[in-house]
Parts: structure tokens; sequence; C-alpha cells
């Protein structure tokens, strides 16, 4: 197909249509490739910390194992997030969920958990502002209060997030 | 004000030093313990921390190793004021023994929600991460 995209002396317009339409399929092929390359990365890592974190007490504390109900939450997730969202940090939590993190700095970030149900739990701290909330993952979109609080984190925007 | 048999004052003052030891790479980045790192165990309900700061280092490696990591990695430890977990609206105790140890305490608990209760501690939780050193150990 790259044979095809290449500027070449065929002048006539059918070719220059065609060569222009390649080119949009490639330029696609490629995004496709780099995101979903970063995502299967992500979610490796997920997985890694997962097993990591397998067994009782692995924080010293006595914390429970990462749950697994948990991490395929999280990958769908991960699977949902729009392409021109930060992908998040990975963290264990002591209860068996995972934390997925945005961090701007430390007093800028948004962590969300990914527990037993849909309702996913999240706080956010912006400066001197912070906040809480709880919103539904039907499992392929992600709540616009999320997708607007990550926004406002990760982009310095000031998108309020609707505390519930 | 009573003496634990630490030496320890009974009542922790708000200058005071305390560490969260880590025991997986993934609680930390290259600047901070995340606020996972500072929930309570769902058991207890409460945090279990150490009343030790950055120095010596050697003797908070110490600490770690024994009463903490034993055979699992130390990767470091998170280090923040007393004063930190009271600003977050949260109790911190002395709670010997072992040595030096004590708890957060008074996290939110509300049975009939607990999603809700997760992110009201989240929040806390990523308020004295904020404020949080972080140790390489």
């Amino acid at each position: 197909m790259q044979g095809y995209a290449r500027e070449s002396s065929a002048v006539s317009s059918e070719a220059r249509v065609l060569r222009n339409a390649v080119n949009g399929v490639l330029k696609l092929a490629e995004r496709s490739q780099v995101l979903f390359g970063d995502k299967a990365a992500a979610i490796s890592q997920l997985r890694t910390i997962a097993n990591e974190c397998a067994e009782v007490g692995w924080d010293g504390y006595n914390a429970s194992p990462i749950e697994w109900t948990s991490v395929r939450l999280a990958e769908e997730f991960i699977r949902a997030m729009p392409d021109d969202l930060p992908l998040p940090e990975f963290a264990p939590e002591p209860d068996g969920s995972v934390s997925l993190d945005w961090i701007q700095s430390r007093n800028r970030l948004f962590s969300l958990s990914m527990g037993m149900t849909n309702r996913l739990a999240y706080a956010w701290l912006d400066g001197s502002d912070k906040g809480h909330g709880v919103a539904r993952f039907d499992g392929e979109r992600i709540p616009t209060r999320v997708i607007e609080g990550i926004t406002g984190i990760m982009n310095h925007g000031s998108a309020p997030i609707g505390a519930r | 004000m009573g003496v634990l048999p630490s030496g320890l004052a009974e009542v922790i003052s708000d200058d005071e030093d305390l560490a969260r030891f880590l025991t997986s790479s993934s609680q930390f980045n290259a600047h901070m313990a995340k606020p996972a790192s500072f929930l309570p165990n769902p058991q207890d309900r409460e945090t279990s921390i150490f009343r030790h700061g950055n120095n010596p280092l050697d003797r908070l490696r110490a600490i770690g190793v024994e009463h903490v990591a034993g055979q699992r990695n130390l990767h470091g430890a998170a280090i923040f004021k007393a004063r930190h977990v009271r600003a977050a609206q949260l109790d911190v105790t002395a709670a010997e023994p072992p040595p030096r140890h004590a708890a957060i305490r008074n996290w939110p608990w509300l049975e009939n929600d607990p999603e809700l209760q997760r992110a009201k501690q989240k929040e806390m939780a990523a308020v004295i991460s904020s404020k949080a050193e972080l140790v390489r150990l």
C-alpha cells in the first residue's frame, strides 16, 4: 500500500484522489498502531502489578490481593478511553482494588478506583481545591465527569468536576 | 503526658515525622508516593505507620525491614508530618507494640455506600500524599 501512497509521476486526478485516500488510510493505521501499542503496554503493566500483588500482605500491612474483577474492569476502562486522553499510572489498593492515577504534580492529580462494581470512586486535588465523587461505568463509555476531571487536571484547564 | 515503652510521648505532636513504608514499586513514581499507599486496611480500618523521619536513614530502613517488609522488597517510605494527617480531617495516634508504631484513624466508613466511602478516603489520602516526601531505601 505504501507504493500507492508515494509521490509518483502519475498526475491524473484519479491517481491523485487514490494517492490521498491511501495516505489517509495509512495515517489512520499508523495512529491506531501507536495507540493500540500504548494501551496494550498499559494493560500489560496493570497485569504485572496484579501478579506482584496477588498474595495477602503484599504491602507488609496485611493488604488483600488484587482482585481480578478489578483488573478486568480497569482493562475495559483503558480500552474505552478516548485516544486523546493520557493513559494513567496504576497503583494497588489495600482492599484489592486498583487505582488509576493521572498525576500532573503532587498537588494536581486525579485518582480513580476500580473495585468490584461498575461504580467508580474518584478524587482529585487541584492546588488548594479538592473533591471526590462516584460515577457509573457501563464498560464502553467513560463517564463524562471522569473525562472532564482528567482533562482538567492534565491540561491545566479549569473544567469543573461535579461531586456526587 | 505519658511515655510509651519505646520512650516516645504517648501523644503525637503535630511536627512529628511519620513513615509509611512502600513494598511495591507501583506505590510511587519518580516524584511522590501515590495516594493509594495511604488508604486504610479494610480489616482494621486504619493505616499503619511508624514514628520516624528520614534521619538516620539506616534506622528508618531497619524499622521497615523488621516490622513491615520482612522478606519483601523495601523500596522506600513516604515521610510526612502528623499535622498533614490532621489537616486531612483524620486522627493519628500511637499504637504500640511494636515500638514506634502508630495508626491513622477515623477514616470515613459508609456501610451502605462503599464506593462513596472509597471516594472520600481517596480525597483524604491524596491530601496526605501531596505533603509526603518520598525517600528511597
